[in-house]
């Protein structure tokens, strides 16, 4: 975008109204497609630009108006670029399941461009959801910002407004009949390349693709909580999910700056595989009395460098997500190792799930 | 008018705060002219990152407190990496109303980290389009290197010989950033890449440090430094409003002004400096002076043109490669080192009897150019 003066022949890039040489309205002029000129990699760090290395590309339109575009794909000088409707905006997002993880990846897929269709269970909900991502996205973004992300987002309880994605990704939640019916259903509406990702956890990528028309076409896509923040992205491969199923999500998951690993279907993948015995581990020391929980995060935090410690992250993740994911890595995996500790059975019982309900292994209230 | 003071700081990693190094640099162009604290009229302080960096502004009234119960005015300039030769500009077209003037350039920018200074100096650059595409300041100069390099058909040889030269001349003053560093041409050229293709060796270091000058309307010794010529001029803040991405317009219409009004030109010069934030930056500026034609910037580097025995003697001092980049001083250790020379009172460093002298101080990515021509 410039603005331009054509009686004067001058370009302003910063937003103008009237040119100050001769007082003529100024016309904004939108950029169809771009060259690239020049680039540079670049390899250390600034704030908001974190992660390194990144090009930085001086690109050039029609009109010889110049801007400057960050991007992690590899461009050569000449290359025809089309940055304002980049690839990877024409990939439609369908999320069902918009509880804490769908609004976060919904949110994050909105602020890196892409058209994001919400698929809601309840229709009462779908002003308050639009409200929480308005809320959320005015936290980074200006009024005027927040009003264009929003006309790239539409909220539905009908699965069939699904049926133009690209991607749908289920982010309901850790429940096998939940997640079942859902693939089952986007099966029925999806485009014939449209590919089925879940957020799950946990749940069996192979066993949800049996329900559907193609299995090969089912694929894991495992967010972190908070989405914002966590780089990483298990993408859980099952045994008849196609290798171009693999590499869009791969091209797609480094379009918005997360990295992707590959991971073989498998009871916890691999992040939960070794968080859970870890938090079990932790409660099994505080059971047996060899120190309180406050030394045992205190221990993990200093003596492994870890974030949080174990009681800490067991209740920002919640408790009744952590004794299913070790019940599912108990059964699954034939191992007592894995038996969720007695006082996790305990806390969820009384409705202690951490700091959703105010109160966890500490108490938040 | 005159130059009849000058002094500084050591530049580098050094243990004194912005205050510190403010008054130890006033206290030498003192002791360095014939002028007490009561003769001076007015003071300029040029400084670009007390506010982000030190968390501290109002550097008029901390100048103050340097100098208690003398209440005279003091203003604060900044224009990024030029600061210092505008303040210098002026403090000249205030030399009406005072018989002296001192200008101070001061900065302190190392202990904050290396996170904050990055985000800190890329305020020079546009914070509204640029910076959020990632556009921090090695990597501007990077894509300028890269038009450079293939406009021209020369690789990164050449930067690194400008590179290697500075730090050669930075061995001779020992006041400079890297007076104590050995860098051989091999560590030059094995140095991490910054933003391709500039590496580490072709960025000057983050320094702190202070310069003060005292300008005077009248001559006060035989010391003393003629002021030929100071003119600013700017330009466009960010590259993608340039047509010209290998030449910096701002440097080349406040040096044609400035010879005219020192009614000279270029091959009059004895000594240059030149402002080397980055290598290219060096090779664009010889240009831009008018020292050599376009595409001879090479060959009069390779020639050893600008070593100190040289016709163009180019940073006798280090440069901002090697002297340092306290970035509000910048500019005023540019006259400082011209100044020393002129006087000939640089030891080891000195260039054979020079009379006129440049220097080219840019702000940002050439968006501030002010250019000053001493002589004696």
């Amino acid at each position: 975008m410039a603005y331009y003066c054509s009686r004067c022949n001058k370009y302003w890039n910063y937003q103008v109204k009237r040119c100050i040489f001769c007082g003529q309205d100024l016309l904004s002029q939108h950029s169809k497609e771009y060259r690239v000129l020049g680039y540079t990699q670049v390899n250390i760090p600034s704030k908001g630009n974190e992660k390194v290395p990144y090009y930085v590309y001086l690109i050039e339109d029609e009109n010889n108006v110049k801007k400057l575009m960050k991007s992690t794909i590899e461009y050569n000088i000449g290359d025809r670029v089309d940055f304002e409707l980049d690839r990877k905006s024409s990939i439609l997002i369908g999320i069902v399941g918009i509880g804490s993880m769908g609004l976060q990846i919904a949110e994050y897929f909105l602020s890196y461009g892409f058209n994001v269709h919400l698929k809601t269970r309840n229709s009462d909900k779908i002003v308050s959801i639009y409200e929480r991502i308005q809320k959320n996205l005015s936290k980074k973004y200006t009024s005027d910002d927040v009003r264009k992300i929003l006309d790239r987002c539409q909220i539905t309880t009908e699965y069939l407004d699904l049926k133009g994605c690209d991607l749908i990704i289920d982010a309901s939640s850790e429940d096998f009949d939940i997640k079942e019916s859902i693939f089952r259903e986007i099966s029925e509406i999806k485009k014939e390349n449209a590919i089925i990702a879940t957020n799950s956890s946990s749940i069996s990528i192979d066993k949800l693709a049996a329900v559907t028309k193609m299995p090969e076409k089912c694929i894991g896509m495992h967010f972190f909580n908070p989405v914002r923040k966590m780089s990483l992205i298990e993408v859980i491969i099952g045994e008849k999910t196609s290798n171009d199923v693999i590499d869009t999500i791969f091209a797609v998951a480094k379009s918005i700056d997360k990295e992707p690993i590959v991971i073989r279907n498998s009871p916890g993948f691999v992040v939960n595989r070794l968080l859970l015995p870890q938090i079990n581990e932790a409660i099994r020391l505080l059971e047996q009395n060899v120190a309180n929980k406050e030394s045992i995060d205190s221990a993990v935090k200093l003596g492994l460098n870890h974030p949080m410690g174990p009681f800490e992250l067991a209740d920002y993740i919640g408790l009744d997500i952590c004794i299913s994911i070790l019940n599912e890595l108990h059964i699954e995996l034939e191992s007592e190792f894995y038996k969720p500790a007695n006082l996790l059975k305990t806390l969820v019982g009384e409705g202690k799930l951490g700091i959703k309900t105010g109160e966890g292994f500490y108490n938040y209230k | 008018m005159y130059i009849s003071g000058v002094g500084r700081t050591k530049f580098g990693n050094l243990s004194d705060n912005l205050q510190e190094l403010a008054y130890e640099a006033i206290l030498n162009a003192l002791d360095d002219s014939n002028l007490d604290i009561n003769e001076i009229g007015a003071i300029f302080v040029s400084n670009f990152l007390s506010g982000p960096l030190n968390g501290q502004l109002h550097l008029n009234s901390m100048i103050s407190s340097l100098i208690p119960g003398i209440n005279i005015p003091i203003i604060r300039v900044e224009t990024a990496c030029a600061s210092s030769s505008v303040a210098f500009n002026q403090a000249i077209y205030c030399l009406q109303n005072y018989s002296n003037i001192l200008i101070v350039g001061v900065e302190k920018m190392t202990g904050v980290g290396l996170l904050p200074t990055t985000d800190a100096i890329s305020m020079a650059g546009d914070r509204t389009y640029d910076f959020p595409n990632g556009l921090i300041f090695p990597a501007a100069y990077a894509l300028i290197a890269q038009q450079y390099m293939l406009k021209n058909n020369i690789n990164h040889d050449i930067l690194e010989l400008v590179s290697y030269i500075n730090h050669q001349n930075s061995r001779l003053n020992p006041l400079a950033h890297f007076y104590y560093k050995e860098v051989s041409k091999e560590m030059i050229k094995n140095a991490p890449m910054i933003a391709s293709p500039l590496n580490l060796f072709d960025c000057s270091p983050i320094s702190d440090g202070a310069v003060a000058v005292i300008l005077s309307k009248n001559k006060t010794s035989d010391r003393d430094v003629k002021v030929m010529s100071s003119k600013i001029a700017t330009d466009t803040i960010s590259l993608t409003e340039r047509i010209n991405l290998t030449s910096f317009i701002a440097t080349k219409i406040a040096s044609k002004q400035a010879y005219k009004e020192a009614q000279i030109t270029p091959a009059d010069l004895d000594i240059i400096e030149i402002h080397d934030c980055f290598t290219i930056s060096e090779l664009i500026a010889l240009e831009d002076l008018g020292i050599c034609g376009a595409s001879e910037v090479s060959e009069l580097i390779k020639n050893g043109d600008i070593l100190r025995d040289g016709p163009f003697p180019v940073n006798t001092d280090g440069g901002l490669k090697a002297n340092g980049h306290p970035i509000g001083a910048t500019g005023l250790a540019q006259i400082f080192e011209i100044v020393a020379q002129l006087r000939q009172e640089t030891e080891k460093r000195q260039v054979d009897n020079p009379e006129i002298g440049l220097a080219q101080n840019i702000g940002g990515i050439g968006g501030t150019c002010g250019i000053t021509i001493l002589g004696v």
